[in-house]
């Protein structure tokens, strides 16, 4: 190092002082080889580093294979560019001791001498490398949790995929099974959705999926509420009547509501499409049953569509038959499957009324018409307006009644008894009776020409004996009315009792039949209505299969009938009302009417 | 006595160390302690019948905070390639660092360990990766500092290429 010859330079001995404080070894280049000397003292780490003398020349790319290569690598800037400073970056090398230490060399030209400067640099180093280490630990750290993380998505990714072909694998069943299945929440909130299911409601599963079960179905408020009370029971139970979806193409439906295996606060409940079922089930109905009228023999058949044949038209009609086999029922059927089904339908017995009674009855009276007619009284007629009056017993009626029925008839108008203008009115007519009116005809006591305006249409209904086949048909819908009016739980009828019933000739058909099956039920003592249970005079009866009194009604007078009725009951008006299959207000009204005495 | 400079390229904490220090004194430690600038190791091998001394460059790890300087490089007969089996980003280090030795020294010969073995399970390079190396001609070891596995056999090996390429 040349002297400095500035007035504030450092003196050479300070300056070989400071580079000793500052622990840094200061070599020059002898020559131009690897040999150098130590200028000034060496820092005290020198000594247990290299085995040199201080004072002898160094060979220095003996020291460290480290620094023979920085030697080499600082050769060009030492030969061609002097402003060049070259430094090592740091290095390890043991001491004397085998401990390891960090060192960096630089390289320069000072004063054109080449110049080596090697520092122990351990403390520097350290620190570097506690900031390096931390960062890198923190790397590390990082690359595992960002592996955790992969692995978790890994692992979440093929949980999703499995629960989504297990999903797929459910709903393929699902469809293989032709089931619709819905899932809710503990809210009621639909969690799941079968394609089945929402194919049938007709709706995307984003409008279904989170909301209400119940807004979900599409179904008449009935049926709402009673799958809402089947909801609450809380118990896994199927549904105790098909509902009716109200989507575009309607459908019926059973279904079933079952709380979730893995958890009870969720519900699944499984559809049922029984539309199929349903539609037979009613065509089934439909013949076995006609409104109120029950029967599915040839004659039954027949005559619903009788009934559906006069409903459509406005025509008079004649139902004829014997007590008990249901005319009024038939009436009603006729009304109710009619254009008229809204407006009133009014039946009116006609039998045992005087004529004053019956046309203040059906035409109404004028305040003073007769005796007790205190204020004026519009008649079954007016009251009927625009509906059906059934005029049972039609055969009954006087003469002077027929007269102005007759009058209704073709003029549409009637007259109030003690009035002259007459009133418009439209009302569709049914009669009913038990005479043959064609022989009432011949012996003067019905008018031809009303028979004629009656006799339209006609409807003969068979007695039951004609039609032995409805009766287990009829027994069983009787004993279902019955049992739910008593409240008795009657599930049986024991063979027997069928054989009874079937073979008994039941004059007062139908009527009697319901009569024998309210007794049986009230009777019977277990589930199972058997033959003891049954009135005794169905049981003691012969059972001959003579027409009955009634049968030859067409052809007898009514009067020798009521009379050889109370011969065979030996004056019992009650049994003789039940050989005649009616009733004993009615038996009273007819022996009345013929002038039979009473007197008991 | 034949001489060879070696260098150790790799990303951080791939087992550059540990790998030297299993080598030359048989001992691991499972405590990380990042490498700075380079240690050198000397360890000497008789390959057949020739005494061979290895000067083992053990250079710090590339990463974002270290560079490799291309100077460290100069006068190595050949390299180690190490990659941590657990990641594959160090394979990805390794072959940048295969390229920039590669321009540095040309086509001296070079050997790839992937290390950490013993957690063989836990492993992101999987064994196709390595075959379609190996289809390239890199000679390819699979091994573990901590167990050993491996260490002696790469180091003889790259020797032994060494040896035949001069």
């Amino acid at each position: 190092m040349a002297p400095s010859s500035s007035p504030n330079s450092l003196p050479q001995n300070m300056l070989e002082a400071l580079l000793q404080k500052l622990g840094t070894a200061v070599l020059a280049r002898v020559g131009t080889g690897n040999t150098f000397h130590l200028i000034g003292d060496p820092p005290p780490w020198w000594a247990t580093t290299f085995k040199t003398s201080p004072e002898s020349l160094i060979d220095v790319g003996s020291l460290a294979p480290f620094l023979q290569h920085f030697l080499d690598e600082s050769e060009s800037a030492w030969r061609t560019d002097p402003d060049r400073v070259v430094r090592s970056g740091p290095w390890s090398h043991r001491d004397l001791t085998s401990i390891l230490h960090q060192f960096e060399a630089t390289a320069l030209t000072a004063s054109h001498r080449p110049l080596l400067l090697i520092e122990r640099v351990d403390e520097r180093f350290d620190q570097i490398q506690t900031l390096l280490q931390q960062a890198r630990d923190q790397r590390l750290h990082h690359i595992d949790q960002v592996k955790t993380h992969e692995r978790t998505q890994t692992s979440l990714t093929g949980s999703l995929a499995i629960a989504t072909q297990e999903r797929d694998d459910v709903l393929a069943l699902l469809q293989h099974l032709d089931l619709a299945a819905i899932v809710t929440n503990q809210e009621g909130r639909v969690t799941f959705i079968s394609p089945r299911c929402l194919a049938w409601i007709e709706r995307p599963s984003t409008r279904v999926i989170g909301q209400p079960w119940e807004q979900s179905l599409p179904l008449e408020s009935a049926d709402r509420k009673h799958l809402r009370q089947t909801w609450d029971a809380l118990t896994p139970q199927r549904g105790r009547r098909p509902l009716r979806l109200t989507s575009t193409t309607p459908r019926w439906i059973e279904y079933e509501i079952h709380a979730d295996p893995q958890s009870s606060e969720r519900r699944i409940i499984l559809l049922h499409d029984r539309t199929e079922v349903q539609h037979l089930r009613q065509q089934l109905d439909h013949q076995t049953q006609f409104h109120d009228l029950v029967g599915r023999s040839p004659a039954m058949l027949q005559i619903y569509q009788l009934v559906r044949d006069v409903a459509r038209v406005d025509s008079t009609v004649l139902i004829e038959g014997e007590t008990g086999t249901g005319k009024e029922l038939i009436a009603r059927a006729i009304h109710y499957s009619s254009p008229r089904k809204d407006r009133p339908f009014i039946a009116a017995n006609c039998a045992g009324l005087t004529d004053s009674l019956l046309g203040s009855q059906l035409f109404g009276h004028k305040r003073g018409a007769f005796t007790g007619a205190i204020d004026d009284h519009h008649g079954l007629f007016e009251s009927t307006d625009g509906g059906t009056l059934f005029l049972d017993e039609i055969g009954d009626i006087p003469t002077s009644v027929q007269t102005s029925l007759l009058r209704v008839l073709q003029e549409k108008e009637i007259t109030r008894l003690g009035e002259t203008r007459p009133r418009k009115v439209n009302v569709r007519i049914l009669a009913a009776t038990h005479h043959n009116l064609n022989e009432d005809v011949i012996r003067g006591t019905f008018r031809a020409d009303l028979l004629y305006r009656i006799r339209v249409a006609r409807i003969h209904l068979p007695p039951l004996r004609d039609r032995r086949d409805d009766i287990p048909l009829l027994v069983q819908t009787l004993l279902g009315q019955v049992c739910a009016t008593t409240g008795k739980a009657i599930t049986d009828l024991h063979p027997d009792s069928l054989h009874l019933l079937m073979t008994y000739s039941w004059p007062g058909n139908v009527r009697e039949l319901k009569s024998a099956v309210e007794f049986a039920v009230i009777s019977a003592r277990t589930t199972c209505l058997m033959p003891s249970d049954f009135p005794e005079e169905l049981r003691h009866t012969q059972r001959d299969h003579r027409p009955p009194f009634s049968l030859e009604s067409h052809h007898t007078e009514p009067k020798t009938l009521l009379l050889r009725a109370l011969q065979q009951a030996q004056g019992n008006r009650t049994e003789a009302a039940k050989i005649l299959g009616i009733s004993r207000a009615t038996l009273y009204r007819r022996l009345l009417a013929h002038r039979i005495d009473v007197a008991e | 006595m034949i001489q060879k400079k070696i260098c150790l390229l790799g990303g951080f904490a791939v087992g550059k160390t540990s790998l030297v220090r299993r080598f030359v004194t048989g001992m691991f430690s499972e405590l990380y302690q990042t490498t700075i600038g380079v240690t050198i190791e000397k360890k000497a091998l008789l390959v057949g019948d020739q005494d061979v001394t290895l000067m083992i460059w053990d250079l710090y790890g590339e990463d974002d905070f270290q560079k490799m300087r291309e100077s460290y490089l100069r006068g190595s007969s050949g390299y180690i390639l190490v990659a941590d089996g657990m990641r594959r980003s160090t394979l990805d280090t390794a072959e940048a660092l295969h390229q920039l030795a590669q321009s540095t020294l040309g086509p001296v010969p070079f050997v790839l360990i992937v290390n950490k073995a013993d957690q063989l399970k836990e492993w992101e390079i999987d064994e196709a990766t390595l075959a379609r190396l190996r289809h390239k001609g890199w000679l390819v070891f699979t091994g573990s500092a901590k167990t050993g596995e491996g260490v002696p056999e790469l180091f003889m090996r790259l020797t032994q290429t060494l040896l035949e390429a001069a």
